[in-house]
């Protein structure tokens, strides 16, 4: 697959703050790829670059193969962003639909193109295409904004935070629909979510933003806080249930530690103590299936912290794990990475 | 308060037998005013979105500048006017002094104050959300441009309204540049001063009745779009 995207050291700014510090970054044609991280990390702002709507302070952005200084509208035309809470034109929701197909020229067969696009994200055409946009209930109003991408055929859908306001019913109809986008015209999905049970089941690959910063790996577990010396080169942060997790290394103080779900283990025994090895005790809060690896991410809530882990479906058999059993997780402390 | 009472019989005798002076006066009030607020309207919604929507340097001293200028006398504007247009003014040779294109000018230059800054104030009340939706959806700058102010448009016809009232029901422009001809530039508000200075009230009330009746409709259709918006 070729690159559809790739951002070469891409710095964005703010009135002289940056936001965003990317070295590299590609998005291969086709896939669909999850954005993660904190609020404030930048991938809403990411999100803005991929959709030609803001130009970076500095770096190079490559399009399809070509550097991009200032987009074409062809290029704009085949990329189309869902804002978070994306508010929809005062019109009645056909014409809604029907904006991006008129600024673009594409005015034939409108009526059987917003059927479709209707139909896809679950809404009845003939009751829903005359109605006013005031008329709508807050996941109706963000499924016809998805419908308004959707009736597009775009060659990228990016999507940020699609569920945050709807209910599991919508948020269950729009994945499908992104999902069907993707498989019948191969669009390119870029998706920030939080709500990871959501972007697993759509997504293939994922990347963690910090701080303005791509991380190439999926961090699920970001430790902050004061990490305290302790015996040799362990570090210990307490958490409010009074457990601790170390970490060795040499991290500088309110410093922050990265730890992948695929190094922590899920066991129904506490271990034998061994200062390199963690075992904290916490509660199962809950357990999703991720589509690309077919293994499931549990979280668990140790003290005031969720740790994630990535269980194979065997384990989870064995273990009869379930939201609300009391569990152990075991992590070396060489397993923190340290985000200086 | 006979006369007063005699005057109101007048006034809606003068209106129901369509009295030529009368009418004459009202017909190039709705000339004039629609020349100005048509003029206003071009120039002024497209310079209120560029001031809302933008951001540049000296745009809060312009913006400080243009709701000043809200509240502009119109015997000052008159006197500007008059300078420039009056046969020793830059303009002089065009003939525009005592003609209706004149007054319109004058107009003009009272109403696009208003049609600017409530413009650019509505521009700035909206989401800045709507605007990124709706270039998220393939417009170029300036159909976003309308797509914008079509999602202000009540603000913005509510702005057109407010502009068309002021210029309406101004004197000041329309007797020092019109001079108050009769069957000429003799509008609504010019007639009523001179009616009522020569002590004919019928004319005065019956003129100052449409008058009123143009401002209750316009100040009815602001308030209702305003609601709207």
């Amino acid at each position: 697959m070729k690159d559809i995207f790739r951002l070469e050291n891409v710095i964005h700014q703010y009135s002289g703050r940056t936001v965003l510090d990317i070295q590299n970054f590609e998005v291969k044609e086709g896939e669909a790829l999850a954005l993660l991280g904190p609020n404030g990390s930048g991938k809403s702002t990411l999100l803005r670059i991929l959709a030609f709507l803001e130009k970076p302070t500095k770096g190079r952005v490559y399009y399809d193969g070509k550097m991009v200084n200032e987009p074409s509208f062809a290029h704009r035309r085949e990329v189309t962003l869902l804002l978070q809470n994306s508010p929809l034109l005062k019109r009645s929701v056909e014409e809604n639909l029907c904006y991006g197909l008129k600024v673009r020229g594409k005015t034939s067969n409108m009526q059987e193109k917003v059927r479709t696009a209707l139909e896809m994200v679950g809404l009845n055409p003939q009751k829903f295409a005359k109605r006013k946009w005031f008329e709508l209930s807050g996941g109706e109003a963000q499924r016809v904004a998805l419908a308004s991408r959707l009736i597009l055929k775009p060659r990228v859908l990016l999507l940020d935070e699609p569920t945050s306001s709807v209910d599991s019913e919508s948020a269950k109809v729009m994945k499908e629909a992104i999902l069907k986008a993707k498989s019948q015209w191969g669009s390119t999905l870029v998706i920030v979510s939080h709500d990871l049970a959501w972007i697993y089941q759509v997504t293939e690959r994922a990347l963690s933003l910090f701080n303005g910063k791509l991380i190439n790996h999926v961090p699920e577990n970001v430790l902050s806080g004061n990490w305290e010396p302790r015996n040799g080169s362990l570090f210990a942060l307490k958490l409010s249930d009074g457990q601790i997790i170390m970490g060795a290394g040499n991290p500088m103080e309110s410093s922050t530690a990265l730890l992948d779900p695929k190094d922590v283990i899920i066991c129904a025994e506490k271990p034998e103590e061994d200062s390199a090895l963690n075992a904290l005790e916490g509660t199962i809060v809950s357990m999703n299936l991720a589509r690309d690896t077919g293994q499931v991410l549990v979280k668990t809530l140790v003290g005031d912290k969720t740790i994630s882990s990535l269980v194979t479906e065997k384990s989870m058999k064995n273990l009869h794990l379930h939201p609300g059993l009391k569990v152990f997780l075991h992590f070396k402390a060489s397993a923190l990475k340290w985000l200086q | 308060m006979n006369y007063i009472l005699e005057g109101f019989i007048g006034a809606i005798n003068l209106l129901l037998t369509k009295d030529p002076e009368t009418y004459s006066a009202i017909w190039t009030t709705l000339r004039i005013s629609t020349l100005s607020i048509t003029f206003t309207l071009l120039l002024g919604i497209p310079l209120g979105f560029l001031l809302g929507h933008y951001s540049f340097p000296g745009k809060r001293v312009l913006r400080t500048i243009v709701d000043t200028l809200l509240a502009l006398p119109t015997v000052v504007v008159g006197l500007l006017v008059y300078a420039f247009i009056s046969r020793r003014g830059p303009f002089g040779e065009l003939g525009l002094l005592f003609t209706i294109p004149g007054v319109a000018i004058g107009q003009f230059i009272l109403a696009l104050p208003i049609v600017v800054s409530l413009t650019a104030s509505a521009i700035e009340g909206m989401d800045p959300k709507v605007y990124l939706t709706i270039k998220t959806l393939g417009a170029s700058n300036k159909q976003a441009a309308i797509a914008s102010l079509w999602e202000g448009r009540y603000a913005v016809l509510a702005a057109a309204i407010t502009a068309y009232s002021r210029v309406i029901s101004e004197v000041g422009i329309s007797m020092m540049i019109g001079g108050n001809i009769k069957w000429h530039t003799r509008t609504i508000t010019t007639a009523i001063a001179l009616e009522t200075g020569k002590g004919e009230f019928s004319m005065g009330i019956a003129l100052g009745a449409v008058l009123l009746a143009f401002a209750f409709f316009a100040n009815t259709l602001v308030s209702f779009l305003r609601r709207r918006a």
